[in-house]
């Protein structure tokens, strides 16, 4: 519980741990609370505003909440809405938790308050009662959703209703009807409605209480100030609240870089060889199976595996070739250092190879040598708390929230079969002379597309996640861009690449604002996907953008730059484009303009399909 | 720690007052900090660190500290 960020001096990681230990006493959390915001504020983190709505108590446990987030780390700042009061918040702009601009919204209810005769007198209710009593629920839950749209843009999370633990209604299995009828429904609506509005999203509190048990509340205290959520309990839903939001408030992890030996099979390949390995459905290789089942679902869910071995290569080859029943094979890892060489020496050169930064790696070992090693030379890497027994090593892979992100697009699922691709690329780059003669040879093929309906959850998903390629930096929601979208002064363009080794789907999109009165426009973003670095793409979107701001008639063009410590690559993009600095001495942000109508060049070996 | 200084500690950690300022007649009346919600944080914080638990009706009581002291005497925490 609680992953203490890497970063943090001792002192402060060892209050925090001392917390968890204690089960979470109040003195010890205001403590550690107290020593983290003596941290610079790089250490802490981003701010993060969270509002809550619930109908029960919390109040006095919103310190433990706050230190989860710190933890991932943030700096958050936590609002809570008047017991009750939902609706009366959420759809009213005016309310004091939607006025202070709250960057998720958590809606925490459960069954005893939303409607406790369900729950307490259901024996006495007929059985169409019941159903309409689910129903209003459910529509009101609707409503809700509904109306919340065109208020706010922060993401609401919703709470699925806890599950019931009460010993006589889960063992009373001969009734037609339980309260925990009730609660499947609700829930599987809420899942639905999760998945129909794009704003609406899940805090599984179902899933936390079936994780946490019957420890989860504590009735003493839900009856005295209803307040349900036992203290003994509460680090774990801290620890569970955080890593509900923790891909709001940092970019998601993208690469694991695995060691081979007594991590992805038991034993040593170069003394046991291939025939002494144990890897299989029969314990003890299951466990190693296992393993590389939750590796290979990380990758089909967009992570890179990178593999990182003391070994020869050609050993390591033939035995991912003999051995049945291994799951992950050779082609699944999008990098290999089979060699003697430091494994952060290693890491850094394929977080080169792949233009990824250091900070996006997870890597797991069973040697502590190897892992200290790791943290030394290669601070930015998480280090996952692996060990030499693999149960250990499997359970670290499957409570690593690190790469947790809500959304699971197309590009993600086939960003490694691209990352492969790149590398041939890189290979045949380094075969050809001429860079130039080395772009033609890929036969680059750009598309242009406006962003549609379709399209907002991938543009919203690489504004979240584009570090390197990114003039502005600006996280916009879904919401937001529907908004935009909505005015047709604003121009919204993506773009896809593809070559002739793989389809990279979409990778590139500029935002520009514009403003019919005064004929300006403003570039709000400018970003490419990291993969797509490096082959003048951005020229294609580019000059795809000036054309068809010249078409709507603007007369002049305003960008900015916005520094940020991963964006120095972008520094001089507007220059690059032509257009002219203005004099500032911030060093922060630079201004740029342009007269429109202009034209821009777009690369020759890129051919440039549109459909604006 | 004796268990008077570490009830007064308790207290003075929880009501974010001074340990010095709490003494025997201390209470709700005298501490401006001494809520509702303190009292939840003051039970919480009680049955963790002397390892007792408050029935549901004496929590109410927890206003004074003489009261405290008598109904921790009765969980066996010597004073």
């Amino acid at each position: 519980l609680f992953d203490v960020p890497q970063a943090w001096p001792d002192e402060v990681a060892n209050l925090v741990k001392k917390v968890v230990n204690s089960s979470g006493g109040i003195s010890d959390i205001r403590r550690a609370l107290k020593a983290i915001v003596s941290l610079s504020k790089v250490q802490q983190g981003p701010k993060f505003k969270l509002g809550i709505c619930r109908t029960f108590t919390l109040e006095t446990q919103i310190d433990a909440l706050r230190l989860g987030l710190s933890t991932i780390p943030c700096r958050p700042n936590i609002f809570v809405g008047e017991l009750d009061n939902i609706e009366q918040i959420l759809l009213n702009g005016n309310s004091q938790l939607l006025q202070a601009e709250p960057d998720a919204i958590l809606v925490l209810w459960r069954l005893e308050e939303l409607h406790p005769r369900l729950l307490f007198e259901y024996d006495g209710m007929s059985s169409e009662d019941r159903e309409l009593s689910i129903i209003s629920i459910i529509e009101r839950i609707e409503k809700l959703c509904v109306e919340y749209e065109g208020i706010s843009n922060a993401p609401l999370f919703l709470s699925t209703l806890p599950e019931i633990i009460d010993y006589k209604i889960m063992s009373d299995v001969s009734t037609s009807y339980s309260p925990r009828h009730a609660v499947l429904r609700i829930n599987q609506a809420l899942f639905d409605l999760a998945r129909r509005f794009q704003n609406i999203r899940l805090f599984d509190l179902s899933g936390w209480v079936s994780y946490a048990g019957r420890k989860a509340f504590d009735i003493k205290m839900d009856l005295y100030a209803r307040q349900p959520i036992s203290n003994a309990s509460l680090i774990s839903f801290a620890d569970y609240l955080s890593n509900t939001f923790r891909s709001l408030v940092c970019a998601p992890a993208k690469v694991l870089a695995l060691d081979l030996d007594n991590v992805l099979w038991g034993g040593i390949l170069g003394e046991d060889g291939y025939n002494g390995l144990r890897i299989g459905h029969d314990f003890p290789g299951n466990i190693y199976r296992r393993i590389q089942l939750q590796a290979l679902a990380l990758k089909n869910r967009g992570v890179l595996l990178v593999l990182l071995s003391k070994n020869n290569l050609t050993d390591v080859e033939e035995a991912f070739s003999v051995l049945p029943d291994m799951p992950l094979r050779l082609n699944n890892f999008s990098a290999i250092r089979v060699n003697w060489n430091e494994k952060g020496e290693n890491i850094k050169n394929i977080s080169h190879e792949l233009n990824l930064g250091l900070d996006s790696f997870v890597f797991i070992d069973d040697q502590k040598f190897e892992r200290e090693q790791m943290r030394f030379y290669a601070p930015d890497v998480h280090v996952l708390n692996a060990s030499e027994d693999p149960l250990a090593n499997l359970s670290a892979l499957m409570n690593c929230h690190l790469f947790n992100s809500y959304r699971v697009s197309d590009e993600d699922r086939n960003r490694s079969a691209d990352y492969i691709a790149q590398k041939q690329r890189k290979k045949l780059k380094s075969e050809n002379g001429d860079p130039k003669e080395f772009l033609y040879s890929l036969q680059l093929q750009a598309k242009i597309t406006p962003v549609t309906d379709v399209t907002i959850p991938r543009a919203v998903q690489m504004l979240a996640k584009t570090n390197q390629f990114n003039v502005t930096t600006r996280r916009h929601t879904e919401a937001d861009l529907t908004r935009m979208l909505a005015d047709k002064m604003n121009t919204l363009l993506l773009l896809s690449l593809s070559d002739r080794f793989s389809e990279q789907g979409i990778v590139g999109l500029v935002i520009a604002l514009g403003d019919d009165l005064s004929k300006t426009v403003k570039v709000d973003s400018f970003l490419l996907s990291c993969r797509a670095i490096g082959r003048g793409a951005e020229y294609a979107l580019w000059s795809s953008l000036l054309s068809c701001l010249s078409q709507k008639g603007f007369q002049t063009l305003h960008a900015d730059y916005y520094r940020t410590n991963k964006n120095s690559l972008v520094e001089k993009l507007y220059e690059d484009f032509g257009l002219i600095k203005k004099v500032s001495s911030n060093d922060e942000c630079y201004e740029f303009t342009l007269e429109l109508p202009s034209y821009s060049d777009s690369p020759k070996w890129i051919e440039i399909e549109k459909s604006i | 720690m004796n268990n008077q200084i570490m009830l007064f500690q308790t207290l003075a950690d929880i009501l974010n007052v001074n340990v010095d300022s709490i003494n025997d007649d201390s209470s709700s009346d005298t501490i401006p900090g001494w809520d509702s919600q303190a009292i939840i944080s003051l039970v919480c914080e009680l049955e963790k660190r002397f390892g007792v638990e408050f029935d549901i009706l004496e929590i109410a009581d927890i206003r004074k500290v003489k009261i405290i002291k008598d109904l921790l005497k009765d969980k066996g925490v010597i004073f």
